[in-house]
């Protein structure tokens, strides 16, 4: 599926920002199921020293100063990415094996994808999390089995909630009062995994805004979206690397991405390291913010 | 346990040395090294002679001998005292800073004993730094199982923004300190190692600075292995490894979180002795990736940062985004290659007590070496087959092992205090193994090392003083020279602990001098002399922006708090004579004290209650919340002034903070003694005395001790302005007030005015309005004279022309000369002088604007908090 997106940000700020630090993940990256045909970053005021790279996790992502005094900060993100069906595979292992595999034993190889294992900021591992995940975690089941029945878990018990939370809301929060937006679902599912031992990684991006006729318009479709993603070993080999993406929100899942009409931004421990705009000001106490997110078949 | 006799030592019956410290040492604990006697103390040890070091110590004490040690203890004191050596104890701006504790006797270490540590410490080093740069690049150690992912990536002083970053000059480490104890055997074993911001190496030299001048004979005796080439490597290790474009000359700088820190005294030691600029987060900023210090003079390039800020608050746009102790885009200017941080960001992992039990494997896999320096043996609990041997070491009762945390408390990871097996009862015992059992990772198990005792000498015994021991540890530094080799100072903190054990310095420790013994005479370094001066020459003395703010607020709250006080002390010497009769005089009183919030508003006048307001006056002294009297100005001037710390010299310092504590303990006093009730008034003229004179003191200092830089100018100019406000605005209420219609009142101004004597001998008994007008307008001689005020704002102002393209020229307009002839202010026989009138008016107004220009051109933005958006 060929698709364009816009993602325009907006702060209006009361004092004037004097001078700004900013660093953004706006830029889709490159996947098995998903190539970038055009991108285009417009910052107004403009910004000295736009810098393109890339994180630590592979992700496309930019920087750059403002220095003039500025009330308004526009930053409009267009890219046109083509992306694809995702992959039909089939793990087999059970879920106590792959957790055995990410456990330290002397001279045994260490999986890189471990780094994924550890609690982070926004997914910190609770016995809470492990509680609520083991009715779908019986002795013996398949992680994918496993895990996509937790996503369904979450997706039946859970409400969403638009403006319920926000980003300081932690998943331990979210998972008591069973509510959230699509932010805190990828994150309790992320804490689950891990809690468990398993090992799992936040990703950002969008879908598409009006879905194909016949079909119901997903949740989440008019801002950015975001899901988590299982590491299965087994499949490591396979162009997607063994990566089972599962979206709570609207119980999808798939192996590369939940689906075709979904597009990937970037992914990290959670949403800390993929945040799409992220600043600091010098002035401009007081700010407001407006988001929007059109995601629509390229023409 | 044998008695200890008490004998009289005096310098007339020199005792024999040796026998002397056989009796008077009981010795280490059994079980522990023994320094002074070189061997295991055990019980039957008090007669066994001192060893060959301490032998040769003693040997060389001098004429007086064993006599003196507590003469030199005293000079100890006076030294650290004297030269302003301080610790915070976890900083509270009013909390006084703690003297450094600094013991009498250096711990000694033999040649061949230090060659051991040194090679040891050497190879640690070298492994670190590939560590480092495996887990940033390649990653292979974790790939290939010798290492747990768990210790780095799960590590949270491990960064992942900068994997993949080379780092600048070839090295990520510059800079590491290793804690050592001296085991039961008597070698040197590693406890743990320190890479973020490792602390000591201002402190030591100050230690080495002061005991070695203590005892000069058994300094050259031993001999002693000398410290300045080892700063010098790490200095020109940081310069040549700095990302300087041709023709550049190298600025680093020494980042520090701040005054409040408590390591901030050697922070600017630092900063001084190794010829860096000291700066704070706020000071810096990142233009195009390369960051720079803003200063005076616009901003300067920065190409190296030795950084005392520990990492996750480096950088708020990529790390924690409240830290206000870091400079967004800091990152981003490492990992472009535009500056060199010292160490590189991300070094914490290393710090880890789980690390050293893998050492010995990496020490093979990646040097083909064993390790020559050993380390206590660690126990991760996050390798199952670990597990085991840990709860067994737990639980011996013989030798004991601690169960510590892996990792620093961060986030929602709740940290723990270390806790010994031994002192565990069966059930804390199971408790423990519980915990280790559900979070396995997040706990290592260490053996106890019973670490060695150095001798002390406790001046405050009973009788003449008495040698104790203290348990020791000792903390060696290893720096990166311009070759990218590593060097290992010889010397060392040593960390002195309470009788129970190893305190840090934060819960009451003490320190010691390290001498290492050098192979031979000839091997003594002595090219570079230890003293005050600066290893490496300074740059041209840069002033910050923010450096210069603090200077001009601590001029302004200077004037402002000896202006507040003479008011005060004016006031209650005229409300506590016997005539109270000059109704003017009150009248004028009360204004000038509401003007300057020496009372608060609602208070009635003094004519109209004299005992209320009097009250109102000497409470308002110490009240720092609902007036601006002296204790408001103070504690704000003392506030600016430590934020410049590292420009005043000891004593200033001292005096500033004397003078503040001494003001508020008579309040604190009366507090203690009736909660809410007022010191009486001649108790409240009586601090103002004192006062006074120690405000007359830092006058004194910051004129005559102060390098006369723009910075200095700022400061200045802050006074004079304060002073123009202030003696403009006094002279025209006094004249709204008709006050030179009465002699109280004329005397009165005059005091205000500090003139009283200049005006008895030029004018004797000629009270006119006119001598009046001369003295304080007009005179070109009078340092309290308006005139002489603006002559000297002027010509500040003229001197700071070329930092902002002559804008100050504008401001020095402002200030006209008055006109020489009083009379033309004041004409004879006039009721009502307009002319003077309006120039004070004037003078007041240009005050204000001066102080405006100058904020608008140089402080814009220097105290402004940044916050975050977009997490």
């Amino acid at each position: 599926m060929r698709l364009s997106v816009q993602h325009e940000t907006v702060y209006d700020y009361r004092p004037a920002v004097e001078t700004a630090q900013h660093t953004a993940h706006l830029q889709p990256r490159e996947t098995a199921l998903q190539r970038v045909l055009g991108f285009d970053l417009q910052i107004c005021p403009a910004p000295e020293g736009l810098r393109h790279g890339q994180d630590a996790f592979g992700n496309p992502q930019a920087w750059w100063t403002l220095l003039q005094t500025h009330t308004q900060l526009q930053v409009v993100a267009r890219s046109e990415v083509q992306t694809a069906a995702p992959l039909a595979l089939q793990g087999s292992q059970p879920w106590e094996a792959v957790r055995e595999h990410f456990r330290y034993r002397s001279d045994q190889p260490g999986d890189a994808q471990t780094r994924f294992v550890f609690g982070s900021h926004h997914a910190p591992l609770d016995e809470q999390f492990a509680a609520f995940a083991r009715s779908c975690f019986a002795p013996g089941r398949t992680l994918q089995e496993a895990a996509i029945d937790l996503m369904h878990t979450l997706h039946r018990d859970f409400t969403y909630a638009s403006q319920s939370t926000d980003v300081h809301t932690p998943a331990l929060q979210a998972l008591q009062a069973r509510r959230g937006v699509c932010q805190d679902f990828a994150h309790i599912l992320i804490a689950c995994l891990r809690s468990l031992g398993l090992v799992a990684r936040y990703v950002s991006g969008y879908l598409l805004t009006h879905p194909p006729e016949g079909q119901p318009r997903l949740v989440g479709a008019d801002a950015s979206h975001a899901w988590a993603s299982v590491y299965l070993p087994e499949l490591a080999g396979s162009p997607c690397g063994g990566w089972l993406d599962l979206d709570p929100t609207n119980d999808r899942w798939g192996f590369g991405a939940p689906g075709e009409d979904y597009v990937v931004v970037a992914w990290g421990r959670d949403f800390a390291d993929v945040s799409p705009l992220r600043g600091v000001l010098q002035g401009g106490q007081s700010h407001t913010l407006k988001v929007g997110v059109s995601v629509a078949p390229a023409a | 346990m044998p008695d200890i006799p008490v004998s009289p030592v005096t310098p007339d019956t020199p005792p024999d040395p040796m026998n002397w410290l056989r009796m008077h040492t009981q010795g280490a604990p059994e079980g522990h090294w023994d320094e002074l006697r070189n061997r295991l103390s055990a019980s039957a040890d008090p007669a066994h002679p001192p060893g060959l070091l301490w032998s040769d110590f003693v040997d060389h004490l001098g004429p007086e001998g064993l006599g003196s040690l507590n003469q030199r203890m005293a000079s100890l004191r006076r030294q650290v005292r004297d030269n302003g050596i301080t610790y915070n104890v976890y900083a509270q701006t009013d909390q006084p800073q703690r003297p450094w504790a600094l013991d009498l006797f250096p711990l000694m270490i033999g040649a061949q004993a230090w060659q051991q540590i040194e090679h040891g410490v050497r190879q640690r080093m070298a492994l670190l730094e590939h560590i480092m740069a495996d887990a940033y690049g390649p990653q292979t150690l974790v790939a290939r199982g010798l290492l747990p992912a768990a210790l780095v990536q799960g590590h949270p002083g491990y960064l992942h923004p900068m994997h993949g970053a080379a780092p600048v000059g070839g090295r990520y480490l510059s800079l590491a300190a290793f804690d050592l104890a001296r085991g039961p055997d008597g070698l040197w074993w590693l406890l743990s190692q320190r890479t973020q911001a490792p602390s000591g190496l201002g402190y030591l030299l100050e230690n080495r600075l002061i005991v070695s001048r203590l005892f000069p004979e058994a300094f050259e005796a031993l001999p002693v292995q000398r410290l300045a080439a080892t700063y010098q490597a790490l200095v020109e290790g940081l310069k040549a490894r700095a990302p300087v474009a041709t023709g550049e000359a190298p600025h680093i700088a020494l980042l520090t979180p701040g005054p409040y820190n408590e390591t901030y005294f050697e922070h600017a030691y630092l900063a001084r002795y190794l010829g860096l600029t000291l700066v704070q987060a706020e000071d810096l900023t990142l233009r195009g990736e390369k960051i720079y210090l803003k200063t005076l003079q616009g901003l300067q390039r920065v190409h190296g940062l030795l950084k005392r800020v520990d990492d996750t608050w480096l950088d708020p746009l990529e790390l924690r985004a409240d830290s206000a102790l870091g400079v967004p885009g800091l990152l981003q200017a490492v990992r472009a290659g535009q500056v060199l941080v010292a160490n590189t960001p991300g070094s914490g992992f290393l710090e880890s007590n789980a690390l050293l039990g893998f050492m010995p494997a990496l020490a093979q896999a990646i040097l083909g070496e064993e390790l020559v320096l050993p380390a206590i043996p660690s126990w991760w609990c996050g390798e199952a087959a670990a597990v085991p041997a840990a709860l067994q070491q737990l639980a011996d009762q013989a030798q004991g092992g601690v169960v510590k945390p892996t990792y620093p408390s961060e986030g929602a990871r709740q940290g723990f205090e270390p806790r010994l097996g031994r002192q565990m009862d069966q059930r804390e015992r199971d408790e423990w193994a519980g915990r280790i059992l559900r979070d396995p990772e997040a706990h290592t198990v260490q053996s106890w090392l019973p670490p060695s005792h150095l001798p002390v000498w406790d001046d405050q015994a009973a009788g003449d003083g008495a040698l104790q021991t203290r348990p020791v540890i000792l903390r060696v530094f290893a720096v990166t020279d311009a070759h990218g080799h590593w060097q290992v100072l010889p010397g060392g903190l040593a960390r002195l602990g309470t009788h129970e054990g190893i305190a840090s310095m934060q819960r009451g420790g003490s320190s010691a001098d390290v001498w290492v013994q050098a192979p031979s005479r000839e091997a003594v370094n002595t090219a570079t002399l230890l003293g005050q001066t600066a290893v490496s020459a300074p740059r041209q003395r840069l002033v910050t922006s923010r450096a210069a703010d603090n200077l001009f607020w601590m001029g302004r709250y200077s004037e402002r708090t000896e202006n507040t006080l003479r008011l005060a002390r004016l006031g209650l010497d005229v409300l506590g004579s016997a005539d109270q009769s000059s109704q003017r005089l009150l009248g004028w009183l009360s204004r000038m004290a509401q003007r300057h919030g020496l009372v608060q508003a609602e208070v009635p006048t003094a004519q109209q209650s004299v005992r209320v307001f009097e009250r109102a006056l000497v409470s308002g002294l110490w009240d720092t919340q609902q007036t601006t009297s002296v204790g408001y100005n103070l504690r704000a001037l003392v506030r600016a002034a430590n934020a410049v710390r590292e420009r005043l010299s000891p004593e200033h310092a001292q005096m500033l903070e004397q003078t503040e504590t001494q003001f508020f303990d008579l309040w604190r006093r009366a507090e203690q003694a009736q909660p809410g009730r007022v010191p009486p008034t001649p108790l409240a003229r009586r601090s103002l005395q004192q006062t006074s004179q120690q405000l007359a003191a830092l006058t004194g200092f910051q004129t005559d001790r102060m390098s006369r830089d723009d910075g200095w100018r700022l400061l200045s100019m802050g006074r004079h302005i304060e002073r123009l406000d202030f003696l403009a605005g006094a002279l025209a209420l006094a004249m709204e007030a008709r006050l030179f219609k009465e002699q109280a009142g004329f005397d009165g101004l005059l005091n205000l005015f500090d003139s009283t004597i200049s005006f008895h001998a030029q004018y004797q008994q000629s009270r006119t309005p006119q001598a009046l007008v001369e003295l304080l307008v007009t005179s070109p001689d009078n340092p309290r004279s308006l005139a002489w005020v603006a002559q000297t704002l002027r010509s500040r102002l003229r001197r700071i022309e070329h930092l902002a393209d002559g804008a100050t020229h504008r401001l020095a307009a402002l200030l006209p000369d008055p006109p020489t002839d009083p009379l033309q202010l004041w004409p004879q026989d006039s009721a009502s002088p307009e002319a003077l009138t309006a120039l004070l008016a004037h003078y007041r107004r240009s005050a204000r604007e001066v102080a405006e220009g100058l904020s608008g051109l140089f402080f814009t933005h220097s105290g402004q908090a940044a916050h975050s958006v977009g997490l």
